[in-house]
């Protein structure tokens, strides 16, 4: 029968004393972050599909489009969702259809920070106003879980929207004519900023503080707070679900810590995209033939 | 065995592979069936080993799932205590095993042992069927004696891969050498003093004076465990490792 497994006495305890001496199992810093691996689709006409591993935790996000009409209080915007689900994959319990209290945090917290924070531009989406617009829709799956599955998901889904091409549009009057990909490029997505999220694992009321918990350390600890932020620094949300209590002074240094960890999130972003961006354009034939310079034929003239 | 032949489940094994019993009676390990008159054939993959000696046959395969079997010695979790006996759990997200309260050394209807959830008991398995719960005990219930057995205190469990502990619980031939190719815990034992106990359940605990030998025993058991070093390469890490600390 599947039944969540608690750590033992003795992990739990071993796992406090060695934090309070500064060491983590993996011989990592106290604010130090596994490394990331971001990769995505191999498939030069697929865009928007990510894989995202840090350590053990694995998550794939995939970002598809539509056309649909838009909702009747809301002639000028496109619709935009977020649909994450813990895999079953993972163990413990989990259901597909049946989310339990983490899954629907997880959910929530996605969407303070990027649907709420606009973060992805709505009326950009709009095709004609109360006809027709974009439906984007996001979709996560966690398949493995070894703790900061939400620092993780939002990173899949930003990443997963910047690579993302919407197919590309024209209108006439109230005729609209949407290409297909081969037809014509597809376009990218606007992004008014990009946040990230980073979770806090606290022991001993809030003395120490760690980034990028493992499984056995989140077990362990007395509570969390995550900080949404992009890289310059404006914070989305700041979420502290209970937990043992933290004077506001931690709260702040925490925001700061965070702060540096997302731009360190944002440029292994960066860096992954500008990578596909060249592989996908082998031999610089995109930029060729996307340029609008004529061959310069030298023609007898008529007459 | 020089090239170890590889078999997935169904196939069937070539009569040439099997060995000539000197009684006329052949042993089957684990992974091999035997469906008359003369057709024994693989049940999970893995690669064929043969002891011509005993003549006997059987699968080795690495395989992340522990299967409970009489005599194996497991590192067990309590996960809560009735009347008579404690639910522990051997490996995640499958059924409990029991143990009986009076299942220890020493212990008599009215001195029951101090046991709460969350406590690690190292115990033997005595039962184990498919159609039964596991049940298993923290003394040797012919002799009464604990040899070992017993609430595990303070220290770190890690988690390995079941094969890698039935590798670590090989011991050594005749020549000292050890037989699973495993020597990370000799290695530092000569330098540094722990305790340690090997559950076949995919655990080991380790206890070591200070917190930070114990979390570099994890590291290493964890690196030949995952990264698959040969004994070349764990003598290397631990030299490494021991300058470390």
């Amino acid at each position: 029968m599947p039944h969540a497994t608690r750590p033992s006495t003795n992990e739990s305890a071993f796992v406090l004393s060695a934090l309070r001496e500064n060491l983590r199992l993996d011989s990592r810093a106290i604010d130090q972050y596994r490394p990331i691996s971001l990769k995505f689709s191999s498939d030069p006409d697929v865009y928007g599909q990510t894989d995202v591993r840090m350590g053990k935790t694995r998550v794939i996000c995939n970002v598809s489009c539509e056309v649909i009409t838009p909702y009747s209080d809301r002639k000028f915007d496109g619709v935009f969702n977020i649909n994450c689900e813990l895999s079953p994959l993972i163990g413990a319990g989990v259901e597909i259809g049946r989310p339990d209290q983490a899954e629907l945090l997880l959910s929530r917290l996605l969407e303070k920070s990027i649907r709420r924070s606009n973060a992805l531009d709505t009326e950009s989406l709009c095709i004609i106003a109360g006809q027709k617009c974009f439906h984007v829709r996001a979709d996560l799956h966690v398949l493995d879980h070894d703790g900061s599955i939400l620092d993780a998901c939002c990173l899949a889904l930003v990443a997963a929207l910047q690579h993302f091409r919407r197919p590309d549009y024209e209108v006439h009057g109230e005729q609209v004519t949407v290409f297909d990909v081969r037809e014509r490029e597809p376009v990218k997505l606007t992004l008014q900023h990009q946040p990230f999220c980073v979770t806090t694992s606290y022991y001993d009321a809030g003395t120490i503080m760690v980034q990028d918990a493992t499984l056995l350390e989140e077990q362990c600890r007395e509570g969390e707070i995550v900080v949404s932020m992009n890289r310059h620094g404006e914070v989305c949300q700041i979420a502290k679900y209970g937990g043992v209590p933290v004077d506001a002074l931690s709260v702040l240094s925490v925001v700061k810590q965070s702060w540096e960890k997302v731009k360190m999130m944002d440029s292994v972003v960066r860096e992954a995209l500008s990578k596909d961006e060249r592989e996908r354009d082998k031999g610089g034939r995109m930029k060729a033939e996307l340029s609008a310079e004529n061959e310069r034929v030298m023609e007898r003239p008529v007459g | 065995m020089a090239a170890a032949m590889v078999l997935l489940p169904g196939e069937n094994i070539p009569t040439d592979k099997l060995p000539k019993p000197k009684k006329g009676k052949l042993t089957l390990g684990p992974g091999l069936q035997h469906t008359p008159p003369s057709t024994i054939s693989a049940t999970t993959a893995g690669s064929l080993q043969v002891d011509h000696r005993k003549a006997a046959l059987w699968l080795e395969h690495a395989g992340g799932r522990y299967q409970p079997s009489v005599g194996d010695l497991v590192i067990a979790q309590i996960h809560h205590s009735s009347v008579e006996t404690f639910s522990c759990a051997l490996t995640p997200h499958t059924s409990f095993a029991i143990l009986g309260q009076l299942a220890f050394e020493g212990v008599s209807k009215k001195t029951r042992p101090q046991l709460k959830a969350g406590d690690v008991v190292y115990a033997r398995v005595s039962k184990a069927s498919k159609w039964e719960d596991v049940e298993i005990e923290c003394f040797n219930s012919a002799t009464g004696k604990a040899e070992g057995m017993g609430q595990l205190k303070g220290g770190m469990v890690f988690d390995v891969r079941p094969a890698f502990a039935r590798r670590l619980m090989m011991g050594t031939d005749k020549e000292g050498v050890s037989k699973g190719g495993v020597v990370v815990l000799e290695e530092v034992g000569g330098k540094v003093k722990f305790e340690v106990a090997v559950g076949r359940n995919g655990k080991v605990w380790v206890d070591s004076g200070s917190v930070r030998e114990t979390v570099m025993i994890g590291h290493l058991l964890r690196g030949a465990d995952e990264g698959g070093w040969d004994v070349e390469g764990q003598r290397k890490a631990v030299k490494k490792a021991l300058r470390d600390v």
